[in-house]
């Protein structure tokens, strides 16, 4: 078993604006990941504005007060850097991959760019086409097209129950006063993480830090605080794709969130059933009966709340027994929970990709993030394995039986309505929708 | 332990590289690197889609799945289960050229990772119900990236026009009447010639002594015997005399442009200036197609350009996907004059700067894991018969001029050699 992963050395502070920094200095190739996170995520959509906090994220770097889109993508690529923007449900991110001796420089773009950008009506209106049209193509893919029914089932109603990047119909009625007013609400430096690593001195950066986000002002608070989002009820839903020779399925439970002390018990019972090669569903599923390629499952887990997933798919004629055959390797767990021999092994394997997941400054910059955006204990990299350590056999079983799907899952499936309904019918009423429906 | 980088020049210690050959032909490479304590174990075999021929079209990758189904030592279901006890995990990936099986584990494990892929190696079991299981999960396989994808369709419709005769016209998870098809004897065949010691190399890459871990290697795989040379393969390919079309119609939701040129071979120096011609192109917002296409005419959604390098000249690939309303026929336009005008007047200054910055730090970044080292080793000397050259890359981009770029655009990307691949919404029935 690999030896544990430890902190590299951080230097933390919190400006007089509220803006959070964390540096982390530590060897390795000569690039700075630099990574932003702010409380702004899709969770914050008003009704009918799907796709807002999104569509902000993407747009911040299409214009500041000083240099256009243009510029900005010129300036930073110059220098050999690549920046990226997304959402998700409780965070908009900015990740930069740039190297160390143009920090200075990428840094000034960057503290426009989150605290003042301008969000062009011109490059708004274009990227704004864009992203509806990429939604369109986003329909071709069968996997993404059960990914977001599968979402919308799940949560129904509650703020986390549409996809990140919003709704076809919702982005076109954005408008750049629209995305204007979401940053000046929600883009605050009371709220956001910068994160840096890599070979860098830990104090001249935060020095630089310091200078460059030194005029990024707001009003602290602004926080919005979610309910929990409501188990998910039990039904079948067919998303029809009548082309396709293969059926994605997904079989959804409740969960739980980010901070919740289950959370330990969700890594080891995901990974146990549906993590790795050796996992309960890959080999029911793909080593014992050859259905499909891949079968996965996890607790996925946000703020306020989260959900426990399983997905695969397999060739059409065979989706209502990989449904079946998921269901009983859950029944099977629910009932006995997991042996010793599969703890064992789990944990170990756990241990080991926890070391492999730290080699790269991206790796460190993301998980510092996530710390600060959650709100995690400061040991929760040096102590995940003793976290993982202390999961046995009866936690993961209670585990299962409080969340991981119940005798009746949501099931939802994407392909051929006419033989997946009849196929799905022994799991409860099918509800066909449209692919359309889900855009 | 920070890794030496000269900016702008080598990128990788080679004099820290120990290389060795075992005497039954199995070539050893070992870079010791304490930066964190794992490792990453990656055997490579000189096999892919090209050494097939019709009626086996698929069978590496086929046989990549059987690899992981029990061998002597180590029955059925045993490989994963122990190594992932362990802490590590194991995937293999198939492509036009090569086989690739890979491993990244805690430092510990390491003896066992050798065990591991030395028996399989050496005494790989190869029995009808294994194959018939893998079968059915390649054939999932299949229908998930190409079947039911469109952009898998028109990728392989490219291909089978871009190449007429070389063995790279057929897809490496090959054609579904030939996956059906393939035989256990077909298996066993390939197993004996293609997956000897001789024919394969081992990167190990992370935080290992790199004597003790030179004779772990010679103990486990040292007695397996060398095998036959792999058969020569027909790499011929007829000029082509003009631009190919073809169609595919499918009920997508919006229409889609898939261009591709036959480039150099990775060993030709034109790779890199490609490489270059490449980002200059597509990569990054600044791109040109992408400023162009996407920014200013916003006639497409995105636009991505790729030449994966190959043993024998491969393919330099452009693909769009339309926005609502674009018209195929003025998104080829569109990019068909900028491609030429890269052909006529070359990158300026300043975008030839930014290629090269890019391209070094995605190389910095590929190589900033024990993964990405010993990967990066291995593809080295797979495609271009030396694994120094992993260490070689940026002076290489940093050796190509503007006129590089413009020679090579204009040579390669030509209208008459071009082939084109569009998505024509529609039923399919």
């Amino acid at each position: 078993m690999s030896r544990g992963v430890a902190l590299p050395p951080l230097r933390r502070e919190r400006l007089a604006s509220g803006l959070t920094v964390v540096v982390a200095s530590r060897p390795g190739v000569p690039l700075a990941a630099v990574r932003i996170v702010v409380r702004a995520g899709s969770a914050l959509d008003p009704a009918g504005r799907f796709g807002l906090a999104h569509l902000t994220a993407a747009a911040a770097r299409r214009g500041t007060r000083t240099r256009s889109g243009a510029e900005i993508d010129e300036g930073l690529e110059a220098l050999g850097a690549s920046l990226g923007a997304g959402v998700d449900e409780d965070a908009a991110s900015v990740g930069l991959s740039a190297p160390v001796e143009a920090l200075p420089k990428v840094l000034m773009v960057l503290a426009e760019l989150v605290g003042a950008p301008a969000f062009p009506t011109r490059e708004v209106a274009r990227l704004r086409d864009r992203e509806v049209a990429a939604l369109a193509h986003d329909l071709d893919e069968p996997d993404v097209v059960a990914d977001r029914a599968a979402l919308v089932a799940a949560y129904a109603d509650h703020p986390y129950g549409h996809p990140s990047e919003g709704r076809a119909r919702h982005l076109a009625t954005l408008r750049r006063g629209d995305l204007a007013a979401f940053h000046a609400r929600h883009w605050r430096p009371s709220r956001t993480t910068l994160v840096v690593v890599g070979p860098v001195d830990a104090e001249a950066t935060l020095a630089l830090v310091r200078r460059r986000f030194g005029a990024w002002r707001g009003e602290p608070g602004g926080d919005v605080e979610l309910a929990p989002p409501p188990p998910p009820r039990p039904a079948v839903v067919v998303v029809d794709l009548p082309e396709l020779t293969q059926a994605q399925v997904r079989l959804i439970g409740p969960g739980h969130a980010r901070g919740s002390a289950a959370y330990a018990a969700g890594v080891v019972t995901g990974s146990i059933l549906g993590g790795g090669f050796t996992s309960r569903l890959m080999q029911a599923i793909r080593v014992e009966r050859g259905l499909s390629y891949g079968a996965r499952a996890r607790f996925a887990s946000g703020r306020a709340g989260g959900l426990f997933f399983v997905s695969s798919f397999t060739k059409v004629e065979t989706a209502g027994q990989l449904v079946q055959v998921a269901q009983d390797v859950l029944a099977s767990f629910r009932s006995q929970g997991p042996s010793e021999e599969e703890l064992v092994r789990v944990r170990g394997y756990l241990a080991g990709l926890h070391a492999l997941s730290f080699e790269t400054h991206e790796a460190w910059a993301e998980k510092l993030a996530e710390m600060e955006l959650y709100g995690l204990p400061a040991d929760e990299v040096s102590g995940f394995r003793a976290r993982i350590e202390a999961v046995d056999a009866a936690a993961c079983r209670a585990l299962a039986e409080q969340r991981a799907l119940g005798e009746r899952p949501l099931v939802v499936a994407a392909g051929p309505a006419r033989s997946l309904a009849s196929q799905l019918a022994p799991f409860g009423p099918v509800r066909v929708v449209t692919a359309r429906s889900v855009a | 332990m920070t890794r030496p980088v000269t900016v702008g020049a080598r990128v990788l210690e080679l004099d820290a590289v120990r290389a060795t050959t075992l005497s039954n032909g199995l070539r050893l490479r070992i870079l010791a690197e304490a930066s964190s304590p794992t490792v990453s174990y990656s055997t490579v075999f000189q096999v892919g889609s090209r050494n097939e021929r019709p009626g086996i079209t698929g069978i590496s990758h086929l046989f990549e799945h059987m690899m992981f189904n029990g061998a002597a030592r180590y029955g059925p279901k045993e490989f994963d289960r122990v190594l992932e006890g362990k802490g590590g995990h194991s995937n293999a990936f198939t492509s036009n050229d090569l086989t690739v099986y890979y491993e990244d584990f805690g430092a510990e494990a390491l003896e066992t990772v050798v065990d591991l892929e030395s028996d399989r190696m050496g005494a790989l079991r190869l029995d009808d119900a294994a194959l018939e299981q893998e079968r059915e999960v390649v054939k999932e396989e299949r229908r998930l990236r190409t079947d039911d994808s469109v952009f898998g369709l028109m990728e392989e419709q490219l291909e089978s026009l871009v190449f007429q005769a070389h063995p790279y016209r057929w897809p490496v998870i090959g054609w579904m009447d030939d996956i059906q098809r393939i035989s256990r004897q077909d298996c066993q065949d390939f197993f004996r010639t293609c997956y000897a010691p001789s024919n394969a190399a081992i990167y190990l890459v992370g935080d290992v002594d790199p004597d003790a871990a030179a004779a772990l290697v010679e103990r486990f795989y040292g007695a397996l015997p060398a095998g036959p040379p792999l058969p020569p393969v027909a790499a011929g390919e007829p000029d082509q005399r003009g631009e190919r079309r073809a169609e595919i119609r499918f009920p997508a939701q919006a229409p889609a442009l898939l261009v591709g040129w036959r480039g150099p071979a990775a060993r030709s120096p034109d790779a890199a200036a490609l490489d270059l011609a490449q980002v200059c192109l597509a990569v990054g917002e600044a791109s040109r197609l992408r400023r162009i296409l996407v920014h200013e005419k916003a006639l497409v959604v995105s636009v991505q350009a790729s030449f994966a390098w190959r043993i024998d000249p491969g393919v330099f690939l452009v693909s769009c996907e339309l926005a609502p309303g674009a018209k195929v026929a003025g998104v080829e336009r569109a990019l068909f004059d900028e491609v030429a005008r890269l052909g006529a007047r070359g990158p300026t200054a300043r975008e030839l700067a930014r290629a090269r910055a890019l391209l070094r730090s995605a190389v910095l970044h590929d190589l900033g894991t024990h993964h990405g080292l010993a990967q990066a080793l291995g593809q080295a000397e797979a495609l271009l018969g030396d694994w120094r050259e992993a260490g070689r890359t940026l002076e290489h981009y940093e050796a190509v001029g503007a006129a590089d770029v413009k020679r090579v655009v204009a040579r390669y990307l030509d209208p008459a050699l071009r082939s084109v691949v569009t998505l024509v919404p529609g039923a399919t029935r």
